[in-house]
């Protein structure tokens, strides 16, 4: 029979144990409900944009731009990858991953050179282990990113799309639908393609009323803002999606990982009472033998 | 007149108020009670926002502004309230603009931009 101490030092550690993933659950929940707080914070500024983006398009005005235009010769392509700094989230870091390693030989098949841009400490270790190569990588995005910071990386792509050098960026990331589901997804943010706001040709019956604003100075120069700024919004959205996607990953993982912790409890305790009865049982016959033995 | 300031991570501000300043690109544009619907595009400087005697103050990093049935939508990526610029930092940070790298056209795009903002920003506190 197993030694009881023993069982109980199991136990004890276990409860321990508990106690430390029960407490990064509840920190998780919380930073969750920061974290989707600023997501819906920047979907009111997106919605802005996109009716901005209306009102130019209902203006009769060309929508061109180019950003919006893809090269016409693939030359080099860029591939950003967006992880956690952390683990102990279940399969996020893991899912995205794995589908950017999937993307990077998707992309190699059609363009000669890809470099990889990796966020977050686990995607790091990750391609680093694979022994895939590592153009820029950035630890400062935690479950808060800040919108100067992203700023900071579109304006590198925009110039060197403009310029260019980058024929194509395609970002990696975990997208929030509810909070029941998130999924790791691959979108491509340069050419932007199409902004949302401007009208479908599939519906012909697009408004045509004129559109009753006045620009300053031009549409023109109002179109030349919106569409670097779209781009911006869409990366921060990125950005966004993941924190929350990675903080309710956590959530999860930390929640199942309690429940089997409360299990294991409960199975030990099990096994330390019979051990412990069989113990004491032990010890009476001894002491009955003992008198038996005397009084033989 | 409702105005309303709207940056990527938070709703900066939301107010009744008697009168908007803004910086446009091209010059300033001054904005009082049912104003013709208009989308502008703002660059660096001084909002001002007038509420019955008080006057808030804030400094803007680019964007657009949108009017329409009465309220002013400000569109942009920071919005500093006067109180948190410090005359220090500024000059600090425009000397740190100046500093800046310039031997591609992005670099020196960033430098120019970075220029522009902070002698925005001094302008606007010597105004003070």
């Amino acid at each position: 029979m197993a030694n009881p101490r023993a069982l109980d030092k199991r136990r004890k550690s276990i409860r321990n144990i508990k106690k430390i993933t029960r407490t990064m659950e509840l920190i998780a929940t919380a930073r969750f409900k920061k974290a989707m707080d600023r997501a819906s914070a920047a979907t009111a500024y997106t919605d802005r944009i996109t009716q901005v983006v209306g009102d130019l398009a209902n203006a009769g005005l060309e929508v061109t731009h180019p950003l919006l235009e893809e090269h016409a010769e693939q030359k080099s392509g860029a591939l950003l990858v967006l992880t956690a700094n952390r683990g102990l989230c279940g399969g996020y870091n893991g899912n995205v991953i794995r589908m950017g390693t999937k993307r990077r030989k998707e992309m190699l098949e059609e363009i000669p050179q890809v470099a990889m841009d990796v966020s977050g400490k686990r995607g790091i270790s990750g391609f680093k282990f694979r022994e895939i190569e590592m153009n820029e990588q950035f630890l400062q995005f935690d479950d808060q990113p800040a919108y100067e910071e992203v700023e900071r990386i579109a304006n590198v792509y925009l110039q060197r799309y403009i310029a260019g050098e980058l024929d194509r960026l395609d970002v990696v990331y975990t997208q929030f639908h509810t909070i029941a589901r998130q999924t790791a997804v691959v979108e491509t943010l340069l050419p932007l393609g199409t902004l949302d706001g401007t009208p479908d040709e599939k519906s012909g019956d697009a408004k045509q009323s004129e559109s009753v604003y006045e620009f300053e100075p031009s549409a023109e120069s109002i179109l030349e803002e919106v569409v670097p700024t779209s781009f911006k919004v869409k990366l921060f959205k990125c950005f966004l999606d993941a924190a929350v996607s990675e903080q309710i990953a956590r959530m999860v993982a930390m929640k199942s990982a309690t429940e089997n912790a409360n299990e294991m409890i409960k199975s030990l305790s099990m096994t330390y009472n019979r051990a412990r009865q069989s113990k004491i049982t032990g010890e009476i016959m001894e002491v009955i033998g003992g008198v038996e033995a005397l009084e033989g | 007149m409702q105005v309303v300031i709207v940056t990527p991570e938070t709703t900066a501000l939301d107010v009744q108020a008697e009168f908007v300043s803004l910086p446009l690109i091209d010059g300033e544009i001054g904005i009082l009670k049912d104003h013709a619907p208009t989308i502008g595009r703002l660059g660096f400087g001084e909002m001002l926002v007038r509420t019955g005697s008080d006057t808030d103050r804030y400094f803007i990093d680019g964007g657009f502004v949108q009017i329409s049935n009465d309220v002013v939508s400000v569109l942009t990526g920071k919005a500093t309230p006067f109180a948190d610029l410090g005359m220090d930092a500024v000059r600090n940070r425009l000397s740190e603009a100046e500093a800046l790298p310039q031997s591609t056209t992005a670099e020196t795009e960033l430098r120019r931009q970075s220029i522009n903002r902070a002698s925005a920003q001094i302008k606007m506190l010597e105004k003070a």
